[in-house]
């Protein structure tokens, strides 16, 4: 490989763009490949193989060849709400699983820089911080605030936009008034249930850490079986 | 659905260089059996035979770097080694899982 096509890849990869690696084995030519753009003659035959093989975000040979095809797929979006001590964990175990992590908190000083650095932070509430984001069905969401006014919009929002995982912190008990105002709010009770209340798998730890890394292996996990 | 777990390999390939380091990239290729690392997993090694990363559970790693050691001492551009259990130096650095795997090597130049 060029050095001047590594560098490419790694600024490719710190831009969340979609792409795929080609490269032949014979003669170690390799190349990016992009969805929009065309290969060169070099790999121009197999275009509908490495297509599919992009489609699929899979890793591979291409069968009865020497092409060999890696996928770089864009981080899963996961916006924590709340900018409180766990998220600072949070932030620690995301990074090394490569999540793409924002934070949304309008208490300035909780969500300031120094707590979090390199981490993108939008001090505002809710529902005005999330028309800076753009979120999907292949979102997640981790409220950590269990204060109402906080995550209520924010767990509104992930219900109607469908996030593959929302999570919220909070007892038993907050859990219930949560559902229950979300109810009264037009929410369906499949919608409802569908949110990870008391939020993480059962590790038995309660330091900050502990619940950090209860709610990051419930979001893996979830994360694989969809 | 499928993360996209990344282990920054190439971003530290790119520090190595940038240090003067001559670098080899290592790349599972394809796997047959259980195997511990997935397709696309990656290690770097220097000339020195530094190495980060990893292409199995610590089973080949030895191997592979040596592999790269001397693709850089015969300045060539890319080499292909499979590991098998029947293979004699895979029985020398033992790839325990009973698996097989292909790695792909290449020098950035």
């Amino acid at each position: 490989m060029k050095y001047s096509q590594l560098k490419e890849i790694i600024k490719k990869k710190a831009s969340k763009t979609e792409f795929a690696i080609v490269t032949n084995l014979e003669n170690g030519l390799s190349e990016i490949y992009e969805p929009k753009k065309s290969l060169s003659k070099n790999f121009d035959t197999h275009k509908d193989q490495i297509d599919n093989f992009f489609k699929l975000k899979k890793n591979g040979i291409i069968e009865n060849t020497e092409v060999f095809v890696e996928t770089y797929i864009r981080p899963i979006k996961v916006i924590i709400v709340g900018a409180v001590h766990i998220a600072q964990y949070l932030v620690d175990f995301a990074k090394s699983l490569n999540f793409e992590i924002s934070i949304i908190d309008p208490r300035g000083y909780f969500a300031s820089e120094q707590r979090f650095p390199d981490i993108k932070i939008i001090n505002k509430w809710p529902d005005e911080a999330f028309k800076e984001i753009e979120t999907n069905e292949n979102s997640a969401l981790i409220a950590l605030t269990h204060d109402p006014k906080i995550d209520d919009p924010a767990l509104q929002h992930a219900l109607k936009k469908k996030f593959y995982y929302i999570g919220a912190l909070g007892s038993k008990k907050t859990h219930e008034s949560r559902c229950l105002r979300l109810k009264e709010t037009g929410f369906s009770d499949e919608q409802i249930k569908s949110i990870n209340g008391p939020i993480g798998i059962k590790l038995g730890g309660k330091s900050a850490p502990e619940i950090a890394l209860s709610i990051i292996a419930q979001l893996v996990s979830v994360t694989y079986k969809k | 659905m499928k993360n996209s777990f990344d282990e920054k390999i190439l971003e530290e390939a790119n520090d190595w260089i940038e240090a003067n380091q001559k670098v080899v990239l290592a790349t599972v290729i394809q796997t047959w059996g259980s195997s511990p690392r997935q397709v696309g997993s990656r290690m770097i090694v220097n000339e020195k035979g530094d190495f980060s990363g990893s292409v199995s559970g610590g089973c080949v790693e030895s191997a592979v770097v040596r592999e790269c050691m001397g693709l850089i001492k015969d300045n060539k551009s890319c080499k292909k080694i499979e590991f098998k259990v029947s293979n004699e130096s895979a029985w020398e650095v033992g790839l325990a899982c009973g698996g097989e795997i292909a790695v792909y090597l290449e020098q950035i130049t």
